[in-house]
């Protein structure tokens, strides 16, 4: 374009320029001289007529520029010479930016993938959760079918509603069974969502009804197992046995639900309705294990459909005083907020976190530069002397901060980049959409944003201070005037510090020893030298063989050498799973709908000695609690505490309302044994009531995940196990082979990236803080040299000369530690939820901290005061 | 209010522009050709300085009403001559076009105020 070609012939208008106006005075001056004027007289006359020769030159050539860019350019060219100068110090800046912009890219970029980006589904601001709940509590709670098909009739706030629950079937007719993660949705998922298929058609209405077994499948599932043949439509899979129809291939890079990005196929509810089971799960009230989503209608709030969801479920209540008295009451949130949970809250706690971070680099650099501008304070008044406007100085000195500040944001992006998969790995599966961050558009930019205003933060108090520079006084005394307000300035900025750090080191602090709690809580069982797995016995070939098979299992798998014993569970602990039921004392009966709920899970023999649970009273359960003999339970200690507070639990009788197809009903157990409680979640706050039943008893309930108890590394067992279940039937394929170990560490996995991520901001701020502390009292000190030369000629004493440079010191880390610590008292409330057994004001915490920034402080202080008591005072007086 | 650049007091915007494309159309010419040029026909009207000059001429040179080339002055040294390009002839018709109808206008409007 012409604005190029204007670029490369600029330097001949130029000379052209200069050419032209030669000549013009040349022909002046022989004019001139031609009247008899001498040439000197000629050429001054010549001069004076023309005007101011410099002035006119540059404003010609200006007419050639783009006066705003040029000199922008300029001051860049300047600045970057001002960097070359001095090349310790803007590397040190860089480094320090890299490190806060770096942090702050990629925590950002988390951020922005699971909580800014919407849900990946059409119009998503419009879908909602919709919860169950219960009046007084605001304990929220899955919803069960029968509420969802009436909610689904009677709800006019929604478009749409769709409910969904996870589902896990084998794959068999294929060379190796492969375990599928599925969806169980209702019909409405495709236009709930607004995702239609890419290949085929979505579910309809009928085919929801019984009988009904169609499939959806994945993009990456038609890939793997299809090789993308468009012919797959109408084709047959065997998902557990059971036939499945495909009638739709979902776009590639769907996924529902969002946290589940591995799912293969969904289906529709007619595999709950199935008539061979007792009372099929879509017709059962009290089974609650649904999770809904809604799509609001045009110009209905999140409010309003809160409103009528709670009016709707009360009424339910009062239709179904038995099942629903409990689940008197609903809930609507937005979809993404549900999705978060309480990780936004997390999220948010560590934004913050390296945002201080940045503040106090950003202090650190500020620092620098007003120490450099005093070093300064020459080249700047000779600057203004030649006629630089104030503003022109602070563009000069912005430009020159700014370029730092885009440096240090490049270097930035590229440790962001460098360091994002590992804070992902670190992060693994404990935030929903956490993978989804990368480098990307929205992270460059963030970094840009950050990189600038940075650059401005710490630039703009040192260019505005620079530029008040009194001209004739700096000048005179040869640019070593001493300014006591910028000393000020540098402290207020170090108290800032030391105050912003306090408030990070003790949120860190806060989490690990929170962490450090969980870590060493008591699970209730020995976590060590534990192997679970898991394999699923489908009803279509197992319905009436389940406990023969199992027997048979766990004969072989306790004959396997370095296996010391075997069990199983169907809910083990550090798992996910969980179940709850109510239950009827008959000795204190109560209205039907206002049963008790306790944990819930049934077990095989020897579960209680492979977890090493203690056994507190009464017995294990044995081979001989089948179905023909007494029915019987084993509770834990919360079990007995809560609800038999006093008494013996032993031989009291109960009724958990757990069917296993005898007439009547769920029978009447008596109580053979009292357990010790177990920890279920990692982060769980106490123990909860649970209830055990013997699978024996339990014939038609699926399934057992094996738990292991081995003499050597558990995972060396895993190639016998998984030799030993496809022994016995090749189309079993066994999943989710770990050790307890894992499974705990799994659990922790968000409380401890919170805690690492925190403890390395805070390690950061605090090393940044000390080094900002000591810059500070070594440029106090090396400005004072004189000063302290003085004294020390005077008479005064080393140790007094040391003294005085520590109390200023113990001032700054004073004023900085008290306002930090009224600042982490007022702030840490917002931790509340991710501490375990922590006090947000935890006064160990608080001193803990408190006595480590003082020691670092006074760490950072002794080597400039050691510096000033050792100044020779007349190499001090003789230096100026 | 801008400041009026003492060097350079313009009868009306654009007139040393019309001055020297003017001078300019009726013969090429150099720098300070020119610069003599205007002060002997403008006298007391247009005192400028002879530098002020420039400026200007690099401003239509920009704009693509001049354009130089070398010749040779009155005292036959080689020089760089102005010359009006033909976007610069247009130029100056249609000011000067303007300037007409402005003068005619203030003629009438004066002639009609004093009756």
């Amino acid at each position: 374009m012409c604005l190029l070609k204007q670029l490369f012939t600029r330097r001949r208008r130029y000379d052209e320029l200069s050419e032209s106006i030669r000549e013009h005075l040349e022909e002046k001056v022989a004019d001139l001289m031609d009247q008899g004027v001498t040439r000197e007289d000629a050429e001054r006359t010549a001069r004076r007529k023309f005007g101011n020769l410099t002035q006119i030159e540059e404003r010609s050539r200006a007419i050639w520029q783009w006066p705003t860019l040029e000199s922008i350019l300029a001051d860049v060219k300047y600045a970057i010479r001002q960097m070359r100068k001095a090349p310790g110090f803007s590397a040190v800046v860089v480094i320090i930016l890299a490190l806060g912009i770096g942090a702050n890219t990629t925590v950002f970029s988390i951020v922005d993938a699971v909580m800014l980006r919407p849900l990946p589904f059409a119009q998503p601001q419009r879908l909602v959760e919709v919860k169950g709940s219960e009046e007084q509590h605001f304990e929220s709670s899955d919803v069960s079918y029968p509420d969802f098909f009436d909610w689904r009739a009677r709800a006019r706030s929604f478009e749409h509603l769709l409910s969904y629950h996870d589902i896990a079937e084998t794959l068999t007719g294929v060379n190796r069974p492969l375990r599928l993660d599925g969806e169980v949705v209702s019909w409405e998922m495709v236009p709930t969502l607004g995702i239609s298929p890419a290949l085929g058609r979505g579910f309809s209405a009928e085919d929801e009804k019984r009988g009904s077994r169609v499939i959806l499948i994945s993009h990456a599932f038609w890939k793997t197992q299809f090789s993308e043949d468009r012919s797959v439509l109408g084709r047959s899979i065997s998902l557990g046995g059971n036939p499945y129809t495909i009638i739709g291939v979902m776009p590639a890079g769907f996924r529902f639900p969002v946290t589940q990005p591995n799912n293969s196929f969904w289906t529709t509810l007619a595999v709950d309705s199935d008539a061979t089971d007792i009372r099929p799960l879509t017709v059962n009230r009290s089974v609650h294990f649904l999770t809904v989503i809604g799509k609001l209608k045009p110009g209905v709030t999140i409010t309003q459909a809160d409103q009528e969801m709670k009016a709707l479920a009360a009424s339910l209540a009062k239709q179904y005083p038995d099942t629903n008295t409990r689940h008197n009451s609903a809930w609507v949130q937005s979809e993404l907020a549900s999705v978060l949970g309480d990780t936004s809250t997390l999220l948010l706690v560590v934004l913050g976190a390296v945002t201080l971070v940045l503040l106090i680099a950003c202090g650190n650099i500020a620092n620098l530069l007003l120490a450099r501008v005093h070093e300064r304070y020459r080249e700047i008044a000779m600057r203004s002397a030649l006629g630089a406007a104030r503003s022109r100085i602070v563009r000069q000195l912005l430009a020159e901060s700014l370029l730092l500040g885009l440096i240090g944001g490049i270097a930035g992006c590229v440790l962001a980049f460098i360091s994002t998969p590992a804070v992902l790995r670190l992060i693994g599966d404990s935030v929903p959409r956490a993978a989804d961050a990368g480098v990307d558009l929205p992270m460059l930019g963030f970094a840009l944003g950050v990189s600038l205003l940075s650059g401005v933060v710490f630039g703009i108090v040192p260019a505005l201070t620079a530029s008040k520079t009194d001209l004739v006084s700096t000048l005179k005394e040869g640019g070593y005037s001493d300014t006591p307000s910028h000393d000020w300035l540098r402290s207020s900025v170090v108290v800032g510090q030391i105050a912003l750090g306090i408030v990070l080191t003790v949120g860190a602090g806060l989490l690990i020893s929170s962490f450090v709690r969980l870590t060493r809580l008591d699970e209730g069982f020995i976590s060590d030298h534990l192997l679970t797995f898991t394999f699923e016995l489908p009803d279509s070939t197992y319905k009436d063989t389940r406990p023969q098979f199992y027997q048979q299992y766990f004969e072989k798998l306790r004959a396997l050498p370095g296996v010391q014993s075997a069990a199983g569970v169907h809910n083990l602990p550090m798992t996910d799973d969980l179940a709850m039921i109510g239950f009827e004392n008959p000795e204190h009966p109560v209205p039907k709908g206002r049963q008790p709920n306790a944990d819930l899970t049934f077990i095989s023999t020897d579960y209680f000695r492979t977890l090493q649970v203690p056994q507190l009273r009464g017995r294990d359960f044995t081979d001989a609690d089948n179905m023909q003999a007494p029915q019987v339970m084993i509770i834990n200690e919360a079990f007995a505490k809560r609800y038999f507070p006093g008494e013996d639990a032993l031989g009291k009788k109960l009724r958990p309302g757990a069917t296993n197809g005898m007439p009547g009903g769920p029978p009447l157990r008596e109580i053979v044994g009292v357990v010790g409680n177990t920890r279920h979640f990692g982060t769980q706050r106490e123990m909860p009531p649970a209830m055990y039943l013997p699978v024996g008893q339990l014939p038609n309930w699926c399934c057992l995940r094996s738990v292991v108890r081995t003499s050597v590394d558990p995972m060396s067992l895993e190639p016998a196990v998984l030799k030993l279940v496809s022994s016995m039937d090749s189309n079993l394929p066994v999943t989710q082979v770990r050790t307890m170990d894992d499974l705990f560490s799994l659990q922790l996995a968000q409380p401890r990236f919170a805690m690492i991520l925190l403890g390395t901001f805070a390690g950061l701020a605090l090393l940044l803080t000390v080094i900002g502390l000591y810059g500070v009292m070594a440029y106090s000190v090396s400005r004072r040299t004189r000063e302290i030369g003085v004294r020390l000629a005077l008479g005064a004493q080393r140790s007094a000369v040391m003294r005085m440079v520590l109390h200023d010191a113990a001032v700054l880390l004073l004023i900085g530690i008290a306002i930090g610590v009224a600042a982490s008292v007022a702030s840490a409330s917002v931790l509340k939820t991710t501490l375990y057994g922590v006090d947000p004001h935890d006064p160990f915490v608080l001193t803990v901290v408190c006595i480590s920034v003082t020691l670092t402080g006074f760490l950072a202080a002794y080597i400039p005061s050691i510096r000033a008591a050792s100044i020779d005072p007349m190499k001090a007086l003789r230096s100026e | 209010m801008k400041k009026k650049r003492p060097e350079y007091r313009d009868l009306f915007p654009g007139a040393l522009e019309l001055m020297i494309l003017k001078s300019l159309s009726w013969r090429p010419m150099h720098g300070y050709a020119l610069a003599q040029r205007l002060t002997d026909i403008s006298e007391d009207y247009l005192q400028i300085e002879e530098g002020s000059l420039y400026p200007a001429l690099q401003r239509m040179l920009k704009a693509g009403w001049l354009e130089t080339e070398m010749g040779l002055s009155a005292r036959n040294r080689p020089v760089r001559i102005f010359k009006v390009t033909e976007a610069g002839r247009k130029h100056l018709e249609q000011e000067l076009a303007s300037v007409e109808k402005m003068f005619a206008g203030v003629t009438r409007v004066l002639a009609l105020a004093g009756q």
